[in-house]
């Protein structure tokens, strides 16, 4: 019993997608471009040769959120989207009708079609593989060359990524929206 | 702060993902039944059915190994279920790689079940160069080399035409581990004909930074306050530890990076500051910074009346040249400010301060003098051997292994053109100032198709190395290997260059075989070894197992012909009994035992028993290992008590035989070389109207040729595209994903546009490593542009590199 979740240092970001190749590896994720449980948004600089804004282009890895108040299960009519016992947003696929509605619910994107089982699949923070075995890190924060990203439990204060909410300034994504993420963007 | 990119986002936006969805493609291949899909549809039960297996929680074996996805050989841990690799991660216990897995190490998996992977030996039935050959089994395959076919010339064959001639045989290797096995069989055969990927790599920073500081060093950019990373892109072209260290601390927090280079990369993205520089004009800036330093008398006085030699002369060369950041403002498009305030930033905070010396391939014909001018500024600082400066760092011994090296009368000596009557102060060899051990690849390349050769060069052995996608001018590679009478292939993938292999010999990927152990040296040094996950699948072999059989095969054969032609050996036999002679050219002897015994036992002598089985079990080890190694947080392992640390080796001492960092050297000049570092005009940018010059590098995703093929990483990076400025495209009417035709003197090679800011208006990039031809290559085959194909065979003048950014080309839209 815990509360996972995982904070992200996403200026040490390189956009050199080791995690989505590591995540899609580690839980046998389908091949193709859309068919991604993570990835890194990368922005192209603002303005003109030479004189390109760096600021502007941030990478900012992300996935599933793992939403505190998680639109996409509210709107799932067959309880198919589910909190486990760790409060991670899992999808149980053989519940899934593939209606879609948690696809559109979910504000960050973070749901795909699996076409081999034709269900909606997502970020399960590797549970039923790593945590399964019980390893104390997902497959992106492990495989990562520079580090970005920190998971663990919230509800323990002792944890890492606790310490690090309680000492390093943090934002969330679309926190307006009231989805409460369990996923922080260290600044 | 709202950075927030989601997903449809990343998609529409990204240049490897607006190709939507998987190309389809139904190539059925000559070297597989199975054909292209997300599936394999595998003859072994010990291949995956699926790309992708997903891991379990049952039983599993853990094999400590390195990965071989490219040249750092970074730390891995497979978990093998069922005899079937499921995943790469991590080895948290090597200092080199710190506990990281890239994209392509993560999809290393990927390159053993490759369904288009060489699978059994071959031998040649059609045209050379059509890819058409035979199964055949091992001894069959040994059998042509030695006495050839109808179609093919063998050993023998070749050698007695020769006189035992045995430079008449060409070797050649890619970097790896097991590039040392080869080049025994190279020293066994008695060769002079030796080329590897230096001259194609990194001959020109290793020597630059060689003969003015006695040695390559490595930077310690965990301790760094102030990074120049010019022509270097670590953020792409992942170094470990470089990459890992390089961008935690930058963007105000704790080192400052100034990133130079013609291209916004990956790298610009992540600096503090980011130089669009004018192509091939770095040395230029080095000499403007150099230039401030001492009008300024920046320098670190102590360290230079220590450990320099010809300074004055040096001083006096770049102050009477007037080497002014307003010159070289005109010179590279940077601004004097910013070199004026560059200069005074970096020795501020020198001796932690690096100008990075960079591992990438000679890109100008300046390159070698590049590369002395920045050992020389960073050394001014007094950042040499220094913590958060330029490092030596100390290295493991590792116990010694006996080759084999006969000695041939017959047997030229390296086949390199000398001058009849070199001028005073002019270079000794046609091609280049400088033979170096790896040896010129376009020069000789390039003087075997004009029969400019000392001798004849019948054939040649090709290990793990791809010439026809690795050098500039496709088409003139193609020539040599059509010339060539025998061509012997050891690789694992048909690549464009097997598909011109008389004989083809199939080796196991890194993960099905144990290589030669390794020692890294560094701040933090360490021993580690490539142990075998899985057996070889199919009919394949490691290159020490190839060449055991091979050289029990040819070896008495070619002793008598020796014993035909050789006088000293004619000789020896009067008076000696012929098995004591045979000895001394026994070609089986090197590959004697198993990799793993020789490993043992070259670990057990130095270290004892122990160490060898923990090196085994753990793939890594260090004296005091137990006692320095832990874990101190979930991202970060300890290795060596600071204190412990090899930041200084030396107490900043250069390693040159002088023991001074060398500014003047005269024996260059002797050679033809400029003795220091000088600008001349000859090194101008200049395009003319019309055209571009045309940049080639790499990304994180794939490496070189090498992985073109990989299904993994084919996903992340469907193709390679043509960077063009953004305004020049506008003009030009050409839109993202139109299709480009790229040419040059060369040839030409057509892919697809990417119109953007991130890039001159001009100049053109893309990645290197796409393009191939060989239609056995599901993934590979004709998938976006060849940079070789357009690329001019420019040879830098001192060690004859292939000097890759001096093509200027045109483009059309088809």
């Amino acid at each position: 019993m815990a509360r996972y979740g995982m904070a992200l240092d996403y200026k040490n970001c390189i956009n050199c997608k080791a995690c989505e190749v590591a995540c899609k590896e580690e839980n046998g994720v389908e091949l193709g471009a859309e068919k991604h449980r993570i990835w890194v948004g990368a922005n192209n600089p603002d303005g003109q040769w030479p004189l390109l804004d760096i600021a502007s282009a941030a990478f900012l890895p992300s996935q599933c959120q793992h939403c505190d108040d998680a639109p996409c299960q509210e709107v799932c009519p067959t309880h198919a989207t589910y909190y486990d016992e760790n409060n991670v947003v899992r999808v149980d696929a053989d519940k899934c009708i593939l209606c879609s509605y948690c696809m559109n619910a979910c504000p960050y994107d973070a749901r795909y079609v699996d076409d081999r089982t034709m269900t909606v699949d997502k970020c399960t923070f590797c549970s039923d593989t790593r945590l399964a075995r019980g390893e104390t890190t997902t497959a992106c924060q492990n495989t990562c060359p520079t580090k970005v990203r920190t998971f663990g439990d919230l509800d323990d204060p002792e944890s890492e990524i606790s310490e690090l909410l309680r000492t390093r300034e943090h934002f969330s994504l679309k926190s307006h929206l009231g989805t409460n993420p369990k996923l922080f963007y260290l600044t | 702060m709202s950075v927030e990119v989601s997903r449809r986002k990343f998609l529409q936006g990204s240049v490897a993902l607006s190709v939507a969805g998987a190309s389809a493609i139904s190539a059925t291949n000559l070297f597989s039944s199975e054909h292209a899909s997300n599936k394999h549809q595998p003859t072994d039960s010990r291949i995956p059915s699926t790309i992708t297996t997903k891991t379990g929680t049952g039983e599993a074996v853990e094999v400590a190994t390195l990965c071989e996805m490219c040249v750092n050989k970074c730390a891995a841990l497979a978990r093998v279920e069922n005899g079937v690799i499921t995943k790469l991660n991590p080895n948290p216990m090597f200092p080199k790689s710190k506990n990281m897995l890239c994209p392509r190490g993560n999809a290393g998996i990927q390159a053993a079940y490759d369904p288009d992977r060489l699978k059994y030996p071959m031998i040649r039935t059609g045209e050379k160069g059509k890819g058409q050959f035979k199964r055949v089994t091992w001894d069959e395959a040994y059998d042509a080399i030695l006495n050839g076919t109808d179609k093919f010339p063998g050993l023998a064959k070749i050698l007695e035409e020769e006189k035992d001639n045995r430079s008449s045989m060409l070797f050649c290797a890619g970097e790896g581990m097991a590039e040392h096995t080869f080049k025994q069989f190279y020293q066994a055969f008695g060769s002079s004909n030796w080329l590897n990927h230096a001259s194609l790599c990194l001959q020109t920073v290793v020597s630059g930074y060689g003969v003015t500081l006695g040695g390559y060093p490595q930077s310690d950019l965990d301790n760094a306050e102030y990074i120049i990373m010019a022509g270097a892109n670590r953020a792409e072209a992942i170094v470990t530890p470089d990459t890992m260290d390089c961008f935690k601390r930058t963007k105000g927090r704790g080192a400052k990076l100034v990133c130079v280079d013609p291209r916004f990369t990956n790298t610009a993205a992540k600096a503090d500051k980011w130089l669009a520089i004018k192509p091939g004009t770095d040395l230029a800036f080095v000499l403007a910074l150099t230039y401030v330093v001492f009008t300024e008398e920046l320098y670190n006085k102590k360290y230079v009346a220590n450990y320099f030699n010809g300074l004055e002369d040096y001083k006096n060369s770049v102050i009477t040249n007037k080497y002014t950041p307003e010159w070289a403002e005109k010179i590279t498009g940077i601004k004097a400010k910013d070199i004026y305030t560059i200069a005074r930033e970096f020795m501020m905070h020198a001796p932690k301060a690096i100008y990075y010396p960079g591992r990438r391939s000679t890109f100008a014909t300046n390159d070698f003098q590049l590369r002395r001018a920045q050992a020389i500024f960073q050394a001014l600082g007094g950042g040499i051997d220094t913590k958060g400066g330029l490092i030596f760092g100390k290295k493991l011994k590792l116990g010694k292994h006996e080759g084999l090296e006969p000695l041939y009368a017959r047997a030229e000596a390296r086949a390199v053109s000398k001058k009849d009557h070199p001028k005073k102060g002019e270079s000794g060899y046609d091609d280049c100032a400088i033979v170096s051990g790896g040896g010129s690849w376009i020069a000789w390349r390039n003087r075997y198709l004009e029969d400019r050769m000392p001798y004849k060069v019948r054939g040649m052995f090709c290990y793990k190395h791809n010439p026809m996608m690795n050098m500039p001018n496709t088409k003139k590679t193609a020539q040599m290997l059509k010339k060539m009478d025998l061509v012997v292939t050891i690789d694992t993938m048909p690549s464009d260059t097997v598909m011109y292999a008389d004989v083809v010999l199939p080796e196991c990927t890194y993960l099905e075989r144990t290589d030669p152990v390794k020692t890294f040296g560094g701040v933090e040094p360490s021993i580690a070894v490539r142990n075998k996950v899985i057996d070889p699948l199919f009919e394949t072999k490691p290159v020490r197992d190839i060449l055991r059989g091979l050289t029990e095969k040819i070896s008495k054969p070619l002793f008598e012909i020796t014993k035909k032609y050789d006088e000293d050996v004619q000789d020896e036999l009067e008076d000696s009994d012929e098995a004591e002679v045979y000895a001394e050219f026994d070609l089986t002897l090197p590959f004697e035992g198993t990799q793993e015994e020789v490993n043992h036992h070259m670990v057990a002598s130095v270290y004892g028993e122990e160490a060898a089985h923990k090196l085994h079990k753990d793939g890594v080890f260090y004296p005091d290992m137990d006692k320095f190694y832990k874990k101190i947080g979930a991202n970060e392992h300890q290795y060596y008590p600071e204190k412990e640390k090899a930041y200084s080796v030396r107490g900043g001492k250069p390693k040159t035989p002088s023991g001074k960092v060398e500014c003047n050297i005269a024996n260059l000049a002797s050679k033809g070389v400029d003795p220091m570092p000088v600008w001349k005009d000859e090194y101008n940018f200049k395009v003319e109207e019309g055209k571009f010059r045309l940049l080639t590098g790499r990304h994180a995703q794939f490496t070189q040729s090498g992985t073109s093929n990989n299904s993994m990483l084919h996903d992340l990076i469907m193709t390679n595209f043509i960077w063009i400025n953004q305004r020049v495209a506008d003009k030009k009417g050409i839109k993202f994903g139109d299709m480009i035709e790229v040419s040059s003197k060369t040839g030409s090679t057509r892919l697809k546009a990417y119109p953007t800011e991130k890039i001159g208006p001009d100049t053109l990039f893309f990645i290197h490593g796409f393009g191939e031809e060989s239609s056995e290559l599901t993934w590979a085959y004709k998938n976006g542009g060849n940079d070789n194909a357009v690329i001019e065979d420019v040879v830098e003048p001192v060690y004859g590199a292939a000097a890759m950014h001096e093509t200027n080309v045109e483009i059309r839209k088809v």
